[in-house]
């Protein structure tokens, strides 16, 4: 009996691939931004502006999720939210654990967008979804949503 | 021999459940977010057409397109049909983002105000109500009527007018001027710099322009940055 319980484990570990833990939400400020979208010598930095009432941003939230799993040697997925501090109790981190979200998820805590919007980057209209990759010698923005194969390919194009 | 026949079939029956439960889970998992079917080819033609074409958009100092859009109480809403205003404050906005509602009574304020002064708020729902359904016309409606919506709430019915605009989320702002038989675009962006809470705006952009505008004054800041959610 003892055997076939430790088999079963085994297996269950084999099976449930991302063993990531289910991310907790951490509030930044503007100064905290300029230092997530600042290139790192590491790892490549694939970085979304979401909110968990955007629609189209929940939708493409999956393929950031096995991106950040599949590439995990190389990327770290950034989940910058930009819900509103008072809803982290209520909304994001239930999001979050609803959805096994296992990103980096960061809250930006600012309301005066429209002086981190050009510090974010200069061609950023200020609608999100929105993501950009940052490498130590390249910097990519992509405004607008993207779908599974376009963020498969935006990646590529930094490996 | 008989034992290790049974602990293989439970085995194999433990592993066949494991199996099965995991593919449940990542179908769960699939479904939680929006299903939403594959376009076509021709509508991702399109689609990236009108994209191109919202980047272009009007710059300062463009002559602006007036439209025929339907208004909410069904009547059919023209700027050439203001024959007194001086000028237009064009919103696009919508019912579903809450970047627009927290702006509900910012902009009812700025009607109220310079309606009088020759600026009506004229206000578009640029979204199709396929990709977000509270912003249908039905929606609209209430929403309107909720709120006490003094100015027209339009729907951009076949999207052809934001993108000539270069609208790309809402709240997104058109401050016109009307120069002859033309609109000019005087201010692009933002109302102003914090949705969350009007007392601690520190630059109320939109009205700064419209008061420029008024006293004959060159305006300071003609776009802005302005956060919003993306039309689609």
């Amino acid at each position: 009996m003892k055997k076939i319980f430790y088999f079963l484990t085994i297996i269950t570990l084999f099976t449930s691939c991302d063993e990531r833990a289910i991310s907790t939400v951490e509030k930044i400020d503007q100064e905290g931004l300029k230092k997530v979208i600042a290139p790192s010598q590491k790892k490549i930095k694939v970085i979304n502006f979401w909110a968990t009432w955007c629609a189209p941003c929940v939708e493409e939230l999956p393929y950031f999720e096995d991106l950040g799993y599949a590439y995990r040697d190389e990327v770290e997925v950034i989940l910058i939210s930009l819900d509103e501090a008072k809803n982290i109790d209520s909304a994001v981190q239930p999001f979050l654990n609803e959805n096994k979200i296992k990103s980096t998820v960061l809250l930006l805590d600012d309301p005066y967008a429209a002086e981190w919007i050009p510090i974010v980057d200069e061609h950023w209209d200020g609608a999100i979804p929105v993501t950009m990759i940052v490498s130590k010698d390249k910097k990519q923005f992509y405004n607008k949503a993207l779908t599974q194969e376009q963020l498969e390919d935006a990646i590529n194009t930094f490996l | 021999m008989k034992t290790l026949k049974i602990l293989v079939t439970i085995l194999v029956g433990a592993l066949t459940i494991v199996i099965l439960s995991g593919m449940l889970e990542s179908t769960k998992r699939e479904n939680l977010f929006a299903e939403k079917p594959i376009p076509n080819q021709e509508q991702v033609d399109r689609q990236e057409a009108r994209e191109m074409n919202a980047l272009k958009g009007y710059q300062i100092g463009d002559s602006a397109t007036d439209f025929s859009l339907k208004n909410i109480d069904g009547s059919i809403v023209s700027l050439k049909n203001f024959e007194d205003a001086k000028g237009f404050v064009i919103i696009f906005t919508c019912n579903h983002c809450p970047y627009s509602v927290a702006y509900e009574d910012r902009i009812i304020a700025i009607d109220k105000k310079y309606k009088n002064l020759g600026y009506p708020v004229i206000a578009i729902n640029p979204n199709n109500p396929k990709e977000y359904p509270t912003d249908s016309f039905e929606a609209m409606k209430v929403r309107a009527k909720e709120k006490g919506f003094t100015f027209p709430y339009l729907i951009d019915r076949g999207q052809k007018i934001y993108p000539q605009y270069g609208a790309t989320k809402t709240p997104h702002v058109y401050l016109l001027q009307k120069e002859g038989d033309q609109n000019i675009v005087k201010y692009i962006g933002a109302i102003d710099d914090n949705y969350q809470d009007a007392s601690a705006v520190k630059n109320k952009f939109l009205e700064n322009a419209l008061q420029s505008l008024i006293s004959g004054k060159a305006i300071a800041t003609t776009t802005s940055p302005a956060i919003g959610c993306r039309i689609k």
